[in-house]
């Protein structure tokens, strides 16, 4: 395997503008679902086969009455060694070998559902209720192999998210969670030895999103 | 990696569990019109425009790519070469597309509702703008104020208002004040003052 | 905005106040953090912790409607702790300027008032002037009636410990938030303000920003790189509408709308054009009589001249010290006094206050023409909730517009940036812009006057109107030249450096230093001369040198004035043209020129005793105002509570508020201050997803799929009192209306301890409607909104009013 390419997210510089969301969408054609104020600003409530690329957003207070309020552009982690694709026999995941993106096929409507989603750490794939066929972030491949980055690395205007050599986005990880660090004694660049896309925060992942930093 | 590239356009295009959203009156279909073909490969020899965002006032720049065979927009992303945005675009910004051609909803003929009607009917420009510069015209030659009860020059019409607009061009709101000044509409206000 | 978007970059401490900039400006943001990553703090001001909260450095919230007495605590600490930048104060505001004898300030009132017309006689606040009519000065500061003296005397009644009684703000909060902005008041460290409709949506709105302007002058932090007062405006070309005046009191380049009392050309700009006794004064208003002149000929042409007073007449004249604003448009259409009504790309059943009163204002209209890109509740206000189609008369014309992809021109950015955009593809269908609508009406009245005469037929029939093309459709750039002007005769006029130039007839003048009162040439907006000239579209450009660093980049696109990038740029060097900061030189002075980016004027630093001038140079005296006698509510900021307040006092005086404001008696203009009917302080915001009140956004499924209801932001402390839990459907109720929505329950929101006691504030968003997505219950927040608003401009009070939350 090449090294390939890797997404720093970096969590203490998102503002969740919500142009990540939203420039998936354009780039890849999803429609939009029906969704209602849940008491929460982040919609769609949850990734599905037509939302690839979700914001969380979570409040709350901390130890001392301290509020937070936390932003995560939630997306496939396109893991180096893919838990979902312990199920696939057949081809029906694949992963590329000059980007390391971790791409379903049309094949994935043959595969087990629950089965593929218990693999991912980080709950990630999503099933078309109607072909049955799975659904996740691309990394953009179509883009990444155009000589383009993703499109929600584009949108991004604080550079909470960066695209580039994987080496490089997991050395940038590192340093940016060191120095967070000493303000912040929990910051971490979540799984980053695993994971190309590689999430940077400064509390408690679980504050962020139940499956932040794996199952 | 042996994706085929038909597996990787269905991959890439055909996502669409497309929810039917009729209670909305919206169209959420999936975008299907361009699965055919790579969208990446269409916007290579696609004719690109920039524009800025017609949104909050940090004016954005974006690119918009022409399929100019269909002679419709196929994408619209932040232009990299703008010094503000840098190619990036906020969740308004990036859903600029869908105030195209694109939306089903955009309003393609003029609407006229009449006195007590309780419907819409489609007419054509020409009878609209004779109609309304009759209307504009009526109104105000019936209430023009040349000079007021001391006898100084007004030359102003008090029955007539308008409104807007903060959304519209430079140069549209200057022929917009020029129009309004010469009917002599001192009523006259935008959204500066909301 | 004093400075740009690119410039935050620059700032070692952003005070976000008034403004929830990651929410509304999202964009923004990206020089938001740049500073940060530079080691710049930022500090968020809010009700509400928002998502600009969450990036902050440092958060305090404060009660809706209580920034005076926020600011005022640090205009007092500033003075106390000795932070001022005293050179800046001393030699480049008024601070040292006596005032008269007349002025006084007596429990909450300035001297002066009239309760009966609620107007003060501004005249007892004038300067004590010495004989060449130039106010004295005191620079020691000492003199008890100098500006510095009275402002630190008025500011001493605003205590930290006072001003948290009013706020709610915890006082080490304030004392924290005071310590890191006034920290920026020395000469190599820059503070940015930055505001939005968080400051002006109060009926107190300009006394708010004045109040960020005195801060500002006293830490010099006005005119140079990173630093600034600047309003994030929330409209893609609001400036640019601003700019083109299309508001009652103003015509093109905030020329004053001529008023009855001013019969002739003359009488007109002589009432306008200041003057002054200050040698040392550009006073650049001096050329009001210019710029007039120049606009009327834009306007008529070859049928104005000096023998008919450049038809001067035609324009409409408002009569002297009356209001023609949207409250007053709204209550006399209410009255039945409007017959016809043009609503461009706009919302007023969405987004202006009191939508009650406002639907049955239009449902009063004999014709309503209403142009935009996707239906809306204004032009649908027909069949809105609970009204009979068959009971209302209104005609209305629905025009479908071109949006911003499909047509060409310009828009300008908050940064006075104005950038030209292109036309992608044809608009679909029958869709066309607006400047092809206005183009064709006008021809269409020009026609049918011709035909048929009628009422003072010559403003149409003069008006020139030669910017459609070969085809008769519109062109931008017949406009974009017109409203940078041309020469209408050859000539030889001197250029800045007193060398003759010629022009000939028909040349575009490179600037408005060019512009003639003899009606030689023409000008739409002398703020905008210079960005369509010889050398092409200026605001097409797009180069991308940036040789300062300081992100100014001077070829990109074009900005007024004349290209400046930051206004009152001179004030960034000392008086003899050092720049205070040179890391961040914006300017320069070597020794015959000005070196950076271009110069508030060509004048040596005011140290030059003969040829040299002071940087405000559209101030009369050359000096900024920290006392600033031009409003109609006060010289100094005052702190009054909202026209709906929580409290039955005002804690700082016996005037409860704003004493100037313009109240409207209808009988749906109904007030419920301290009523216990509504115990809970509402204040209005917008939403990253959502434009506005969301005419174009609620349309775009994305953007509803993202933000899809109206919901309302409540404390876990309010949500237990009311029986409520996250998600509930609540209603919201004011004395003017109610809406139902999800109630939100967030510990971003907290209740604030108010002289002693607990106030609720809760937070909605005024993004939804009931078109789209369809509802039979109009869910529109500014049913709940009181029509009241600014002394100085009228913007309603969204930010703090009361309202009531039960659940359904």
């Amino acid at each position: 395997m090449s090294k390939g390419f890797s997404i720093l997210v970096d969590t203490s510089k998102c503002t969740a503008c919500r142009g990540c969301q939203i420039a998936c969408k354009q780039w890849n054609g999803l429609p939009a679902t029906q969704t209602k104020n849940w008491g929460n600003y982040q919609n769609p409530q949850d990734l599905s086969a037509v939302t690839w690329k979700l914001v969380r957003m979570a409040d709350g207070t901390n130890g001392h009455g301290k509020v937070y309020w936390n932003f995560f552009s939630d997306q496939c982690r396109h893991c180096l060694s893919p838990g979902c694709m312990a199920v696939s026999e057949n081809g029906e995941i694949k992963q590329d070998e000059k980007t390391g993106a971790v791409l379903f096929t049309p094949k994935t409507k043959d595969l087990d559902y629950q089965a593929t989603l218990e693999g991912c750490p980080y709950n990630i794939p999503r099933q078309d209720p109607k072909t049955k066929r799975l659904f996740k972030c691309t990394m953009c491949f179509d883009r990444i192999t155009n000589n383009e980055i993703p499109a929600c690395v584009k949108s991004c205007p604080t550079g909470a998210l960066v695209f580039g050599e994987r080496d490089k986005i997991v050395e940038i990880a590192k340093n940016r969670a060191a120095e967070l660090k000493k303000t912040y004694p929990t910051a971490a660049a979540l799984n980053a030895d695993d994971v190309r896309v590689i999430y940077v925060v400064k509390d408690d992942p679980t504050k962020y999103y139940e499956f932040a930093a794996g199952k | 990696m042996d994706l085929t590239r038909r597996e990787f356009i269905l991959l890439s295009g055909a996502a669409g569990a497309g929810v039917a959203l009729s209670s909305l009156g919206l169209d959420l279909g999936p975008l299907r019109a361009y699965a055919e073909e790579l969208k990446i490969d269409k916007i290579k020899s696609a004719k690109n425009t920039t524009s800025i965002c017609p949104y909050c006032s940090v004016s954005c720049g974006l690119i918009v790519s022409t399929d100019t065979k269909a002679g419709k927009i196929i994408n619209i992303e932040g232009d990299p070469d703008h010094p503000i945005n840098e190619g990036a675009l906020c969740a308004k910004g990036a859903s600029v597309f869908q105030t195209t051609a694109n939306n089903p909803n955009r309003l393609t003929k003029v609407l006229y509702r009449a006195p007590f009607s309780d419907k819409w009917e489609e007419k054509p420009w020409d009878w609209a703008i004779t109609e309304i510069a009759k209307r504009a015209k009526a109104t105000r030659d019936a209430d023009f104020i040349e000079k007021n009860s001391k006898g100084q020059i007004v030359n102003r019409v008090e029955t007539i208002a308008h409104l807007g607009s903060s959304n519209i061009d430079n140069e549209e709101c200057w022929t917009l004040n020029a129009m309004m000044r010469s009917l002599g509409v001192v009523y006259l206000d935008h959204q500066a003052r909301v | 905005m004093t400075n740009h978007w690119i410039d935050l970059k620059n700032s070692d401490c952003l005070l976000i106040m008034g403004s929830n900039a990651a929410e509304n400006h999202p964009i923004s943001m990206k020089w938001v953090m740049r500073a940060k990553e530079n080691g710049g703090k930022i500090i968020s001001v809010d009700p509400r912790f928002t998502r600009t909260s969450a990036v902050a450095d440092f958060y305090a919230p404060l009660r809706s409607g209580t920034d005076i007495a926020f600011l005022g605590g640090m205009i007092n600490y500033i003075i106390e702790k000795n932070k001022y930048f005293n050179d800046y104060v001393v030699n480049y505001t008024n601070a040292s300027y006596i005032v008269g004898d007349k002025f006084d300030f007596n429990d909450g009132l300035f001297s002066g008032y009239d309760p009966k017309t609620r107007k003060y006689d501004a005249s007892k606040w004038a300067f004590k002037l010495n004989d060449k009519g130039v106010p004295e000065a005191d620079p020691t500061l000492k003199n008890p009636s100098c500006v510095f003296q009275l402002l630190k005397k008025h500011y001493s009644r605003y205590p930290v410990e006072k001003v948290s009684e009013i706020t709610g703000t915890p006082v080490a909060d304030l004392n924290k938030v005071y310590e890191m902005f006034s920290s920026t008041g020395v000469k190599d460290k820059a503070g940015s303000v930055l505001y939005a409709l968080g400051w002006t949506h109060h009926t107190f709105g300009t006394q708010n920003i004045r109040a960020s302007a005195i801060i500002q002058l006293l830490l010099g932090n006005i005119g140079i790189a990173g630093g600034g007062i600047n309003a994030l405006r929330g409209q893609p070309n609001v400036q640019g509408s601003t700019d083109g005046c299309l508001l009652f009191h103003l015509i093109p380049g905030y020329l004053k709308v001529p008023r009855t009392s001013q019969q002739s050309l003359d009488s007109y700009v002589k009432g306008n054009t200041p003057t002054t006794g200050e040698p040392q004064s550009a006073n650049w208003w001096q050329n009001y009589p210019k710029y007039t002149v120049s606009l009327l000929k834009s306007f008529y042409g070859d049928k104005c001249s000096k023998e008919n007073d450049y038809g001067y007449a035609w324009l409409p004249k408002c009569d002297d010290g009356a209001t023609y604003s949207w409250f007053d448009m709204c209550d006399v259409m209410y009255q039945g006094k409007i017959k016809g009504m043009f609503v461009f790309s706009q919302n007023p059943a969405g987004s202006h206050p009191n939508t009650n009163k406002v639907v049955k204002a239009l449902s009063n209209l004999d014709w309503l023409v209403h142009t935009n890109i996707f239906n809306n509740e204004t032009a649908s206000f027909w069949h809105g909730p609970g009204l009979d189609p068959k009971k209302i008369k209104t005609e209305v014309f629905l025009l479908p517009a071109a949006c911003s992809v499909e047509k060409e021109g310009s828009l300008s950015n908050s940064g006075r940036l104005a950038q030209w955009r292109y036309k992608a593809v044809d608009a679909p269908g029958d869709a066309i812009s607006d400047g092809d609508m206005v183009a064709r009406l006008v021809l269409k009245l020009k026609e049918l006057y011709q035909k048929e005469g009628g009422k003072c037929p010559e403003p149409i029939l003069n008006l020139q109107w030669d910017y459609v093309d070969e085809k008769g459709r519109y062109d931008s750039h017949k406009v974009a030249k017109g409203v940078n002007g041309y020469f209408l005769k050859d000539v030889t006029v001197k250029d800045p450096s007193g060398k003759d130039v010629e022009f000939k007839k028909g040349d575009l003048v490179p600037a408005f230093g060019f512009l003639q009162a003899d009606g030689s040439t023409s000008c739409g907006n002398w703020l905008y001369c210079a960005s369509y000239t010889k050398a092409g579209n200026m605001m097409a450009r797009r180069g991308k040198e940036d040789p300062t660093g300081l992100g100014l980049y001077s070829n990109w696109a074009w900005c007024w004035p004349v290209n400046r990038r930051i206004i009152y740029n001179r004030a960034s060097c000392d008086p003899a043209g050092v720049p205070w900061n040179p890391k961040r030189a914006l300017l320069k002075w070597e020794g015959d020129k000005w070196v950076g980016d271009v110069p508030d004027g060509p004048w040596p630093p005011m140290s030059d005793k003969k040829k040299g001038k002071l940087p405000f140079i559209m101030k009369p005296d050359g000096r900024a105002f920290l006392y600033g006698p031009g409003l109609v509510d006060g010289p100094f900021p005052e702190q009054y509570e909202p026209v709906e307040s929580p409290l039955k006092k005002n804690p700082m005086s016996k005037q409860m508020n704003n004493p100037a404001i313009k109240f409207f008696k209808s009988d749906m203009d109904k007030i419920a201050s301290a009523d216990p009917r509504f115990p809970f302080v509402c204040s209005t915001n917008g939403l990253a997803e959502h434009w506005c009140s969301g005419a174009f956004t609620r349309w775009q499924p994305w953007l509803l799929e993202a933000q899809p209801e109206l919901f309302v932001e409540i404390s876990p402390q309010l949500a237990k009192e009311i029986g409520v839990k996250n998600g509930d459907r609540v209603k919201v109720a004011s004395v003017r209306g109610e809406v139902e929505c999800v109630a939100m329950v967030t510990p971003r929101i907290r209740p604030f301890k108010i002289t002693g006691k607990v106030v609720h504030q809760v937070a909605m968003p005024y993004a939804f409607g009931w078109l789209i997505p369809k509802s039979d219950r109009n869910n529109s927040t500014n049913l709940l909104t009181p029509a009241v608003g600014d002394a100085n401009t009228m913007c309603p009070e969204y930010k703090g009013f009361m309202v009531n939350v039960t659940k359904v």
